[in-house]
């Protein structure tokens, strides 16, 4: 598993696409800063199927970023293929609140 | 070497009593109260005849639901006494706003059916903790991992020895099971927010402001004294950190775990995100704070453990003069 935090975008014309690769932490702050610039469509899928270790900060700069997608962007975002760890992490901070799981 | 001193121990009903009764087997000199009437007078004839508890171990069943004034009465009588709650695995976790609120800083989770597999384990686990809070000893892993488990110790003289120092918990869980590799990802996890609790948020201004911010490099002083330890029996993974900052408060820790516990909608780092992260994965977490001098976060987290929101953790949150 890569640790370097990276976003790939994928162009899948009917949404926006990100997988997000790599541990999330406090080096990933302007990556997804960034990432609500770049979406433009309604829906927003955020692929965590590559993902590491998300910490806290990670958890902070995450919830940062799905609340300005849905509050300045109105879209709707879907969580795909987070690892049990993430999903139970997701859960404890409250990041479901702001994204739907994708099943 | 056990000290003896009177521990009280409070009870809703009978069956309660016998639920937490054996978890308590091994503590010599305890009195057993199930409270029915006015607590209180209890307490003051106690006191009448000559029965002055150092520690009290207050059953979730009775506080803080059933009797909310209950450790406000305990305190009124026995000024001095520390309280530690027990709830069992089989119920609900009790809301941790009155605990912060009468500063309750234990909390132990009884297993469900005291006598199967884990209870020698868990009792002895508790008498451990019960033990060094009436001797006002901070915790210590090696009591809780296999006699000889050898303690991997590494000094923090720089903000990026994180990933290096990570990936050594990682390489001591060895095994490619499910399980295992779970226990690999939560050690990591936990070692990730014990380091940067250390290395962010420790070091402070007397304002209580953060010196360096999450993500910059910096070098650490050897005053600053942190210092990793964690160890793996094969079953039970232990770690802990150490700085010389003693900069948090037990009140900020109940805090931190009362506001996200209650879903706190922060958006920043400040908020205690990272011990409630460490509160939750742990099966139990232990800090002892000797304030302005020193602060060790850290606990311990079964391989067995399950990965899941619902079961209860514990934690003991001690200062030291």
């Amino acid at each position: 598993m890569e640790t370097a935090f990276s976003i790939v975008p994928r162009n899948v014309g009917s949404f926006d696409y990100f997988a997000l690769h790599g541990n999330i932490d406090a080096q990933a702050e302007k990556l997804l800063k960034e990432l609500p610039h770049k979406v433009q469509r309604p829906v927003v899928k955020f692929d965590f199927s590559k993902a590491g270790r998300i910490n806290s900060m990670g958890i902070a700069l995450l919830l940062r970023c799905l609340k300005s997608i849905k509050e300045e962007k109105k879209a709707e975002i879907r969580i795909i293929q987070p690892s049990p760890m993430n999903t139970m992490l997701f859960k404890m901070t409250g990041l479901f609140l702001l994204a739907d799981l994708e099943h | 070497m056990y000290v003896s001193k009177t521990v009280l121990a409070l009870f809703h009903d009978r069956d309660d009593e016998s639920l937490c009764s054996p978890l308590m087997s091994g503590l010599p000199d305890i009195v057993r109260v199930c409270v029915t009437h006015d607590v209180a007078a209890t307490f003051e004839n106690m006191k009448r005849v000559g029965i002055d508890p150092c520690l009290a171990i207050v059953s979730s069943r009775l506080y803080p639901a059933a009797r909310p004034n209950l450790v406000a009465a305990l305190r009124e009588s026995f000024p001095a006494i520390d309280v530690v709650l027990i709830s069992s695995a089989a119920d609900p976790l009790p809301s941790l706003q009155p605990l912060a609120a009468d500063r309750v800083r234990h909390l132990a989770i009884n297993p469900a059916s005291p006598w199967e597999q884990e209870g020698n384990e868990t009792r002895h686990q508790f008498l451990t903790a019960i033990n060094n809070l009436m001797k006002r000893e901070p915790w210590n892993m090696a009591d809780y991992l296999s006699p000889g488990t050898a303690v991997h110790e590494y000094s923090v003289s720089s903000s990026t020895q994180k990933e290096e120092l990570i990936a050594s918990v990682e390489a001591i869980i060895a095994g490619d099971t499910g399980e295992i590799d779970l226990l690999r990802q939560r050690g990591g996890l936990l070692a990730d927010e014990l380091l940067e609790n250390a290395i962010y948020n420790a070091p402070q201004l007397e304002d209580g402001s953060k010196i360096y911010r999450k993500g910059e490099e910096r070098r650490i002083a050897p005053r600053e004294g942190i210092t990793f330890r964690f160890a793996f029996d094969g079953d039970m993974l232990a770690m802990e950190v150490t700085d010389h900052w003693g900069s948090l408060s037990p009140d900020m820790v109940l805090e931190y775990l009362v506001r996200n516990q209650e879903g706190g909608d922060s958006l920043d780092d400040t908020g205690g995100r990272g011990l409630f992260i460490i509160w939750r994965i742990l099966d139990h977490f232990h800090v002892s704070i000797t304030p302005g001098q020193q602060t060790v976060v850290g606990g311990h987290l079964k391989v067995s453990s399950p990965m899941d929101l619902e079961t209860p953790r514990g934690f003991h949150i001690s200062t030291h003069a």
